[in-house]
């Protein structure tokens, strides 16, 4: 509507100095802007939103109840439940999570950020989904042009969470980092609630409870584990409650020190410190491979005196994860990748 | 070169009697009140200053290689040196010890002589490399550098650091060229500004392209990676530190004001540009190598000049060693507060640093 108000005044041929103009065509835009949002502002509370979208939905259902019934469903989220109807479109989607777990059970996506580093965040039978700002910076032009039905965020977008629920009802599907599997396991389950694919995603979810349990039958026994994070030239260490901890808590492998405290980007260590801990297995995040860089890889910088006298490098026993793991924890695919790499990993040790 | 040394003394005296009379403010009658009563602290002979900072900094040498988390012992050390064989504990010495003692003792010494250099050549006790846009500019530089080549070699990434370090204090000696040069506390502020505007640029970059883990790595100094192989860029350093050592007079002249360089046939403005290259390069190469540490530049130069006044010549060598060790004490904490994980270097500075600082300016107007 805004646009369309300032095309025509841009076209009107009072304004002969464009310095005037444009200051016309903003103040312009700016009142008809206003006068668009002020409405709109009302409802942009939570709390105020929850209740107006059942009493939108049950709206809706009454009127469609003759021809076919909307199926409203509760989804758990950060926030509190939240009721939908099923299989919300246009759908916006911000996380990396998500987007792996709807790529894997074949939901179209009609609006992803720009700029994202993996290939495996959309199905491929589905058209290319529109820009709608970055994973940290939601367009929200481009979000009330697309008007959707559903704002799909994960971690990194939870901060923008009342900008974006003023525009369309948001579900915070954040993955808890202490306890990946389980909060996985339910947010696969919930978006195939949401969009009617409850078999594909039981299925999907058979997939991964299948890769674990052979993944633990190989690593069992087989020694302890690290796992740093390689980034520039500096190593951190991280723990069971990481987002790496799945490692630890789900497949068994003991930690090869228990006083690593969970932190964001883990404990700064030096290469002293992995000679003197002496892992049997070594789990490598590659920061750089994870944003597409390749300059210093992380074999590189492991490749030096220190390092080769640890039990994991003299036996080769270094397990590269994928850069899925750092972007789109607990992802379908970072599930089905990561199991792979360990297991086949494991199953050559001698 | 006795006879110039004589000029300078000279000329310094006549030039705070002159600055006493012409600026009446508060501080600055400190400051050259301190550069007065140089002879009152000259009870304390330099060589004997310089002697204890070498002792103490030989005994956080030691500290310092022997802490560490991998298991070591220096009777190995000594086993290996007599029977010409490597073993375990030698090797972990050469490839690891030893190796982060240098970056830590080489890094100390070229953020205190930049600092010490960028205060003689803006007049101004307050300034440190991170604080006239050198060491965020650098950092700007090696982003840019690095999104767009990112398998540069080194040399090209530090290079790009060094011109971009010159450039962003460029721009700084442009802008602090407008203000009046008796504006004591105008040119750190604005340099924070100017320094946090770059800093924005850059985190602004990085935030777009995903890249704030690989700034982190940049602005948090720590030597949690030097090993043997992957600190030698830091000679360089070392080598500027001599440089500043020979053209130490010349920079002192420049420091006493534009006419009296002008009266001793001093070029201003080729002096100055030296001054500036060579904090660039050192701000550059320690960023790239071992990361950003703010305020040695900034305490170290202001307890030497306290104690042994500003003549370069004289104070230079103190000032390095000083450095050297204040990094060597705070790496050492760093190292044991949380052993076996370290804290990055530049935390520890940071919180000591902002102690001593403190402990400096409230004790200024005791003294006078």
């Amino acid at each position: 509507m805004s646009t369309t108000s300032f095309s025509s005044h841009r076209a009107t041929p009072v304004f002969k100095r464009p310095l005037i103009a444009a200051l016309m065509t903003a103040l312009l835009t700016s009142i008809t802007v206003t006068g668009c949002i002020a409405p709109e502002s009302n409802d942009s509370e939570p709390a105020d939103s929850n209740t107006e979208n059942k009493t939108a939905d049950k709206a809706k259902n009454v009127a469609t109840n003759e021809a076919v019934s909307v199926t409203i469903i509760s989804v758990d989220t950060i926030k509190g439940s939240v009721d939908l109807a099923i299989n919300p479109s246009p759908l916006v989607v911000y996380d990396m999570t998500l987007m792996q777990d709807l790529a894997a059970l074949d939901v179209a996506v009609d609006g992803m950020p720009s700029g994202l580093k993996l290939n495996n965040l959309h199905s491929k039978t589905q058209p290319d989904p529109k820009k709608v700002g970055t994973v940290f910076e939601p367009d929200l032009e481009a979000l009330n042009a697309m008007q959707p039905q559903a704002i799909l965020v994960g971690s990194r977008m939870a901060e923008k969470y009342n900008a974006l629920s003023s525009i369309a009802p948001t579900l915070n599907m954040s993955i808890d980092t202490a306890n990946i599997y389980e909060s996985s396991k339910q947010r696969l389950h919930d978006l195939g609630a949401l969009f009617g694919k409850s078999d594909q995603a039981l299925k999907l979810q058979q997939d991964i409870d299948g890769l674990i349990d052979e993944t633990k039958t190989a690593t069992k026994d087989k020694g302890n584990g690290l796992v740093i994070m390689v980034n520039g030239n500096k190593l951190s260490a991280y723990g069971d409650k990481s987002r790496f901890g799945f490692i630890h808590t789900v497949l068994g492998v003991p930690m090869v020190d228990n006083q690593i405290k969970d932190a964001d980007h883990g404990q700064p260590v030096s290469f002293e410190y992995l000679q003197k801990t002496n892992p049997d297995w070594l789990f490598v995040i590659d920061r750089s491979a994870a944003i597409g860089e390749e300059s210093v890889g992380a074999k590189a910088v492991l490749d030096n005196p220190l390092v080769a006298q640890t039990t994991a490098w003299k036996k080769n026993q270094v397990v590269y994860l994928s850069p899925d793991s750092y972007l789109a924890f607990g992802g379908y695919y970072q599930w089905m990748q990561d199991l792979t790499a360990i297991k086949t990993a494991f199953s050559q040790a001698k | 070169m006795p006879l110039f040394s004589n000029h300078a003394t000279n000329i310094d005296n006549a030039n705070s009697d002159k600055s006493i009379s012409s600026v009446p403010s508060r501080w600055q009658q400190k400051v050259n009140g301190d550069l007065n009563s140089k002879s009152r602290h000259a009870k304390i002979a330099p060589w004997l200053i310089n002697t204890a900072s070498f002792v103490i900094m030989g005994m956080l040498v030691l500290l310092s290689l022997s802490i560490g988390v991998a298991d070591f012992s220096w009777s190995g050390v000594f086993h290996s040196l007599a029977n010409h064989s490597a073993n375990l504990d030698s090797s972990l010495m050469l490839v690891s010890r030893l190796p982060r003692t240098i970056a830590i003792i080489l890094t100390g010494i070229a953020m205190a002589v930049a600092g010490m250099i960028i205060q003689v050549v803006l007049k101004n006790r307050f300034v440190e490399p991170s604080m006239v846009g050198a060491t965020q500019s650098a950092a700007l530089g090696l982003l840019v550098v690095s999104l767009f080549f990112p398998a540069s070699a080194l040399i090209i990434k530090m290079s790009v650091a060094t011109i971009a370090a010159v450039f962003g204090m460029m721009l700084f000696m442009l802008l602090i060229h407008r203000i009046p040069p008796t504006d004591f506390l105008m040119i750190p502020l604005i340099g924070i500004v100017f320094g946090g505007i770059i800093d924005a640029i850059t985190t602004f970059i990085a935030y777009q392209t995903e890249t704030l883990q690989m700034l982190s790595v940049w602005q948090f100094g720590d030597f949690s990676s030097v090993l043997s192989g992957r600190y030698e860029l830091l000679w360089l350093t070392g080598v500027l530190c001599i440089i500043a050592y020979i053209i130490a007079d010349k920079l002192t002249i420049i420091g006493l004001g534009d006419n009296i360089a002008l009266n001793l046939g001093i070029s201003k403005r080729h002096v100055t540009w030296i001054g500036v290259g060579m904090v660039a390069m050192m701000s550059a190469v320690v960023v790239v190598t071992v990361g950003m540490i703010p305020f040695i530049g900034l305490v170290v130069p202001n307890i030497v000049s306290r104690i042994m006044g500003d003549k370069l010549r004289r104070s230079l060598p103190a000032v390095a060693l000083l450095g050297a060790s204040a990094v060597l004490l705070c790496d050492i904490i760093g190292r044991s507060i949380r052993y076996p994980f370290e804290i990055p270097v530049a935390t520890v500075f940071g919180v000591v640093g902002t102690v001593v600082f403190l402990w400096i300016l409230l004790r200024a107007p005791a003294e006078s």
